[in-house]
């Protein structure tokens, strides 16, 4: 035998990467798994709306159509959750005899979208102009800063209703319309993520911002740039993946500050218009709840409830698991 | 100190600027043409030019700009394009009515959340902290409209233990708001219970606790003498960042419960494109915003030594 002994391959041996760290707190928390699990759920379910609508095409989708009109026997347009026409009639007929729950289930097709891409949009905007701000200083950081601080100023609601309704009823909307867009993303929706993307970036501006001001000055981001690294370089390679936390957890904040906000605009009537939303049905319930008729809204308010319900949980539970200085 | 307060005032003259120029960038340019909204359909172009005069649209847009600074400083943004009345009397007429809903409201909603919070904070890590918590995530997690159309429904209209609908002037206020407050705490509760709740588990992990523990104080007096004592900072400041939207109002409970206040009329008038009206909100929501944003700073300043004033 020669002396070496090998006490295990490399792969044996765990790795303890920063994303493998937060992973293994995050799972401590059972109840955090099963959040995320059901963020999973509505996400398959979001995923799976959209094929129908991509394989029904734009005609005549199952989920515009009465279950009359589908052969189905009902006298009143307003059914209670019934397991007749299983499962399309368990959460009820609407007030056009339609099924409850294919429109919800669209709802979270909406949903998705409205979460996303607003997030997206927030994202993009706030964490450039972070970035510049607390990387070059000076006049830069003193525009962005100002730019936040008078958007911060304007009272949210106030601007979010503002921009709303001028994206709805100016030029711009005939612009949009006429451009082709609206074939893929209908003007309501649009709005709802222009308003979102436009008014919630200021909260990751101004955290991205304070901690690039701190990274920057490290003495790793000095190394970088004694080797001759260009700005672009650092700011990518070195800086952002050591801010990228703070994108992660705003993400979870502006997915569910933009999925309320959509009940919000499209009850008062400058939101989505064409597809089944969660806040559509929300807002017809106002005169269906006097008349006895409930199951619409307990479908989609359930439904919000739930998706949001997760995302904060999940959320909450990255914050303290992406977070270096709380060990468990 | 005076000089701080100056300073902290001079920077928001820039911030004020730029809001008004994005108000009027947002309803002047970005809107389409004022005086199409104002004429309808089909205006005639002599009616449309008259307007545009006395509108003063036909200066250059620096000049407008102007015009409206002119207008905000003296609080005189004209008359609603609705029925005439001048937008200052439509602000005081809805002021009463929306005080009367949320000054109430924010007392009782801070009383709850700072004692509910302190609470947790001192029974940490217990089944009753964590439930609490947990009920805190469930209850922002429910949408404030469903909050309304529910509890409007089951109080109201079935157990009728409110009025569905209403307002009355005077002490009899207390009967049409009494419903509106409590959805109102409702839906502020769980949010701030988890602020203060945070900040006083920051505080709780300072070292001048550990060594008060060190010294043998109890538990009790740790909480109520040293934390509280300095977690009245974040939560006042916090406290009094909110007091502008007590003046804007909350236009979903106006709107619901039929409380002639701000935040209705302000609905109404963005449905009605009643841009004076909307214009003067924006304003006057964002001079109160920077007036108490700058006094939260020198409250921060003033309470807590710690912060230089340089």
């Amino acid at each position: 035998m020669s002396g070496v002994e090998a006490v295990g391959s490399v792969s044996e041996i765990e790795v303890r990467t920063p994303g493998r760290e937060a992973w293994r707190r995050l799972r401590k928390d059972r109840f955090a798994l099963f959040f995320l699990g059901m963020f999973a759920a509505f996400f398959l379910i979001a995923l799976g709306a959209q094929v129908d609508v991509l394989l029904e095409g734009r005609g005549n989708p199952s989920y515009s159509k009465s279950l009359m009109e589908m052969g189905y026997a009902f006298e009143e347009t307003h059914h209670p959750p019934t397991f007749e026409a299983f499962p399309l009639g368990i959460l009820g007929l609407d007030w056009n005899g339609r099924s409850v729950l294919l429109r919800v289930l669209q709802g979270a097709r909406i949903a998705f979208m409205v979460g996303v891409l607003g997030a997206l949009c927030s994202i993009v905007i706030g964490m450039s102009l972070g970035l510049l701000a607390g990387f070059f200083g000076g006049w830069v950081d003193a525009l962005v800063v100002y730019v936040y601080s008078t958007v911060a100023s304007i009272p949210y609601l106030l601007l979010m209703l503002a921009l709303a309704f001028v994206l709805k009823q100016g030029d711009f909307a005939r612009i949009y319309r006429e451009s082709g867009l609206s074939g893929f993303l209908s003007l309501g929706l649009f709005n709802i993520v222009c308003v979102i993307g436009a008014t919630s970036w200021v909260t990751l501006c101004r955290l991205v911002r304070g901690e690039v001001m701190k990274v920057r000055e490290l003495d790793y981001v000095n190394a970088a740039r004694c080797l001759g690294f260009g700005n672009l370089r650092i700011l990518f390679r070195h800086i952002l993946p050591n801010v990228f936390h703070l994108v992660i957890i705003n993400f979870s904040l502006t997915f569910v500050i933009a999925i309320k906000s959509e009940v919000i605009l499209t009850f008062l009537g400058v939101g989505v218009d064409k597809e089944p939303s969660w806040g559509q049905m929300i807002a017809y319930a106002k005169n269906e709840l006097m008349q006895g008729i409930w199951w619409p809204l307990a479908s989609a308010g359930g439904l919000l409830f739930l998706l949001t319900l997760s995302v904060n949980y999940v959320g909450d539970a990255l914050r303290d698991a992406l977070d270096p200085k709380l060990k468990h | 100190m005076i000089g701080y307060i100056l300073r902290r005032a001079l920077y928001g003259i820039p911030v004020l600027l730029g809001v008004a120029l994005i108000t009027l960038l947002l309803f002047h340019v970005a809107g389409g043409d004022p005086a199409a909204m104002k004429l309808g359909k089909n205006p005639r172009p002599e009616d449309v030019a008259a307007l545009h005069r006395s509108m003063g649209l036909d200066k250059p847009f620096p000049l407008q700009y102007v015009d409206f600074l002119g207008q905000t400083v003296s609080f005189d943004f004209g008359t609603s394009w609705n029925d005439n009345t001048p937008v200052r009397r439509i602000f005081l007429r809805g002021l009463g009515p929306t005080l009367s809903l949320t000054i109430p409201a924010f007392l009782i909603g801070a009383l709850i959340s700072i004692s509910l919070s302190l609470f947790v904070a001192f029974y940490r890590g217990s089944v009753l902290d964590r439930t609490t918590t947990f009920l805190a995530i469930g209850g922002i997690s429910i949408s404030s409209l469903v909050y309304i159309l529910v509890l409007q429904w089951l109080l109201a209209d079935r157990w009728k233990l409110f009025p569905i609908w209403g307002y009355e002037y005077g002490f009899g206020a207390a009967f049409f708001v009494a419903l509106p407050v409590l959805i109102w705490v409702l839906l502020t509760v769980g949010q701030d219970l988890r602020y203060f709740r945070t900040v006083a588990l920051e505080e709780i992990g300072r070292d001048y606790v550990r060594t008060a523990r060190a010294k043998g104080l109890p538990e009790r007096r740790i909480l109520f003498r040293h934390v509280l004592g300095n977690c009245a900072i974040p939560i006042i400041t916090r406290l009094v960042i909110t007091v502008p939207f007590l003046i804007t109002g909350s236009f979903l409970l106006e709107i619901f419960f039929g409380i002639p206040g701000l935040g209705g009329t302000l609905y109404t008038a963005i449905q009605n494109s009643d841009l004076p009206v909307i214009k003067a909100f924006t304003m006057v929501g964002t001079i109160l915003f920077v007036l108490f944003n700058i006094l939260s700073d020198v409250l921060y300043a003033v309470f807590d030594p710690r912060i230089r004033l340089s």
